[in-house]
């Protein structure tokens, strides 16, 4: 840390820089961080940087193993599949559809759900007790059941999932954001600048929003681990993305039938489900750990 | 403790209001007739759907419309299946109770293995035994359910051959369906091959309970190790401390059951989790549970199917999340005094 004091001023890091402080304490968690850093790269240059192209068919080396099996090649690092499709890119181009879009998705509830969430902290009595118990009921709904429902309504499709993925991550963004707001606005600096004759909009935007970000970021993460699952099972079951796409649900589901001939077509994109959930987890509760010590300190 | 059960009796019929307008609300918003949509009757002529018109009420305003739609849930009267033509009452009835035993055994094995794993992890703090089981519970609740299930197919039917992959039973025996729940049904018949087929549907249930437990088992080490950190760190702790019991005497006597009321009180909210984690795991294993059901319907776009399965695993949350809350409630005098939503 040793920053060096060279001049008498202090210096106060904002919220979000002491949670960054608190949060690079953890080797486990930066490691997640990089690793996470690592697949959002990877899903922004995916189509530029794979070998071949997700769905070019190699006929000549159908069900083709891992390049260390004595049978592989290794022009094809991690195998083929049935239809002769290079995992390795396939693998690839999934990042950027079930790691990239699970983090849009993620960004566009977050939105919503800040905007309803701060006006509904704004408003009192009997709307905001039904939008109470409203959010109750369905925050109890499981979100892949949800899910399910919308689905079944829009039709299968990888854009109609993710259409519903952000509909059903929606209320815990509101209710998160709700609840700190409400704590927020009870506070005297709020009501010093009440005092000082600032509106309610004006306050949101320079005293609250400042102050709980973090909290809406933790949640966030907590959601993208969420949301990357679903839009996997989702596809896994054949609603999400269809057959050619190489969502690694999709990819799963597709290797299936010859798991026990070509049991890398299931391993690899369960792993790399697993890869991306665990380091979004990660760093979710990196932050969450360093929101903790920041409030005891 | 009255009040206390006023308002728990008031959020449950907030929330069946609102589950069965949202199912109401889904017959409109599926594509087709409505009419079609909520009654199921693909076939009918035009006679014949006027007169399932007149039933729910078409020509009324909306009200009157879903105050119908109610009487006929409320008679048992969920339409029928658009794929199969069989009342959906009737289909819920033979597919609702395996699931039911999946998700209730899956949520024995979760707590009884999560809750003293987190009590442990808790007790050793900050040791390589905390790390290791938190290190176990990150990698159990991120890892995809479906992938999970392949796997143990793989290694423990295919590879081992120690559990059967797939269905609740072998269709060898015959059992008469008195609850639905196999289990009980097979105790209650008078087969002489009862116990062979109590062993046989017990493998069955092994490893789909196992893979459903596995998340919802992570998630309770950790409730459960944040609960016993915050009952080790108060001051009754100390207090018996410095009486002079000894540690094991605090940990048997005051600490578990503190803990274990705070732990009861998050089960309802993780069950949702776990009959979602069900439904899928019912699918890779065949299980004739209704998340199976549910999500073939999907497939075979049988919307009567979709209202009244949603209606049903949602209720069958619900009622577990409101007994859940009595059983704290029940057990901490402290919960029933308070305030909803406080």
């Amino acid at each position: 840390m040793g920053r060096e004091k060279t001049y008498q001023e202090e210096e106060f890091p904002t919220p979000l820089l002491q949670l960054w402080y608190n949060f690079k304490q953890t080797p486990v968690v930066m490691i997640g961080f990089g690793c996470y850093l690592f697949l959002i790269i990877l899903a922004i240059f995916a189509p530029i940087i794979t070998p071949y192209s997700s769905i070019e068919n190699h006929l000549d080396h159908l069900l083709l193993p891992p390049s260390w099996h004595e049978n592989g090649d290794v022009s094809f690092l991690l195998g083929t599949d049935n239809l002769g499709r290079d995992m390795l890119s396939r693998l690839m181009h999934g990042a950027s559809l079930t790691f990239g879009l699970s983090f849009i998705v993620v960004l566009i509830s977050l939105a919503i759900g800040v905007i309803i969430g701060s006006i509904s902290a704004l408003t009192k009595g009997v709307k905001s007790s039904f939008l109470n118990h409203f959010l109750d009921v369905i925050l109890s709904i499981p979100s892949l059941l949800l899910a399910i429902v919308i689905v079944a309504i829009l039709g299968p499709g990888l854009s109609n999932t993710l259409w519903a993925i952000v509909m059903v991550l929606i209320p815990q963004f509101i209710h998160i954001t709700r609840n700190a707001v409400k704590e927020e606005f009870s506070k005297d600096y709020v009501l010093a600048s009440r005092l000082d004759g600032a509106s309610s909009i004006r306050i949101l935007h320079y005293s609250i929003f400042p102050n709980i970000i973090e909290k809406l970021i933790s949640q966030a993460t907590l959601a993208q681990s969420a949301a990357i699952l679903d839009i996997a099972t989702l596809g896994f079951l054949g609603l999400g993305a269809q057959i050619p796409m190489s969502e690694w649900g999709a990819m799963l589901a597709n290797g299936i039938e010859y798991f026990y001939i070509a049991p890398w077509t299931v391993y690899l994109p369960g792993l790399a489900i697993l890869f991306a959930v665990v380091a979004t987890n990660l760093v979710g509760e990196g932050m969450r750990h360093a929101l903790k010590q920041r409030k005891e300190s | 403790m009255l009040i206390f059960s006023l308002r728990r009796l008031n959020l449950f019929l907030f929330t069946i209001i609102l589950l069965t307008l949202l199912s109401f609300s889904l017959s409109f918003l599926f594509p087709g007739n409505q009419l079609v949509n909520i009654s199921g009757q693909v076939n009918a002529t035009d006679e014949q759907l006027a007169i399932i018109g007149e039933s729910y009420n078409q020509g009324g305003s909306l009200i009157s419309q879903y105050f119908a739609y109610l009487s006929h849930i409320l008679s048992g009267d969920m339409g029928l299946s658009m794929s199969s033509q069989t009342p959906i009452f009737n289909e819920i009835l033979i597919h609702l109770p395996a699931t039911i035993e999946l998700t209730l055994v899956a949520l024995i094995i979760a707590m009884a293995f999560g809750i003293p794993l987190g009590f442990i992890a808790a007790i050793k703090h900050r040791s390589k035994v905390d790390d290791t089981v938190l290190t176990i519970s990150m990698l159990g609740y991120s890892i995809p359910v479906f992938w999970l299930g392949l796997l143990v197919i793989l290694i423990f039917s295919i590879q081992l051959g120690w559990f059967p992959s797939s269905g609740q039973i072998s269709l060898l025996f015959e059992i008469e369906h008195v609850t639905g729940l196999l289990l009980i049904d097979i105790m209650l018949s008078d087969d002489p091959f009862k116990w062979q087929a109590f062993q046989n549907a017990l493998a069955h249930l092994v490893l789909p309970a196992v893979v459903v437990a596995l998340a919802p088992a992570t998630i309770f080490i950790r409730l459960a190790r944040t609960a016993m950190m915050q009952v080790l760190e108060s001051h009754y702790i100390k207090a018996a401390s410095a009486k002079g019991l000894s540690f094991r005497q605090i940990i048997y006597r005051h600490a578990i059951r503190n803990a274990m009321v705070n732990v009861i009180r998050d089960v309802g909210l993780q069950f949702a989790n776990l009959v979602t984690l069900a439904m899928v795991t019912e699918v890779i294993f065949s299980w004739p549970g209704i998340g199976r059901w549910l999500i073939e319907s999907i497939y075979q776009r049988d919307f009567t199917a979709i209202q009244g399965g949603l209606l049903v695993l949602s209720s069958y949350i619900f009622i577990v999340h409101i007994l859940t809350d009595f059983i704290y409630a029940g057990l901490n005098p402290i919960a029933r005094g308070k305030k909803y939503g406080s």
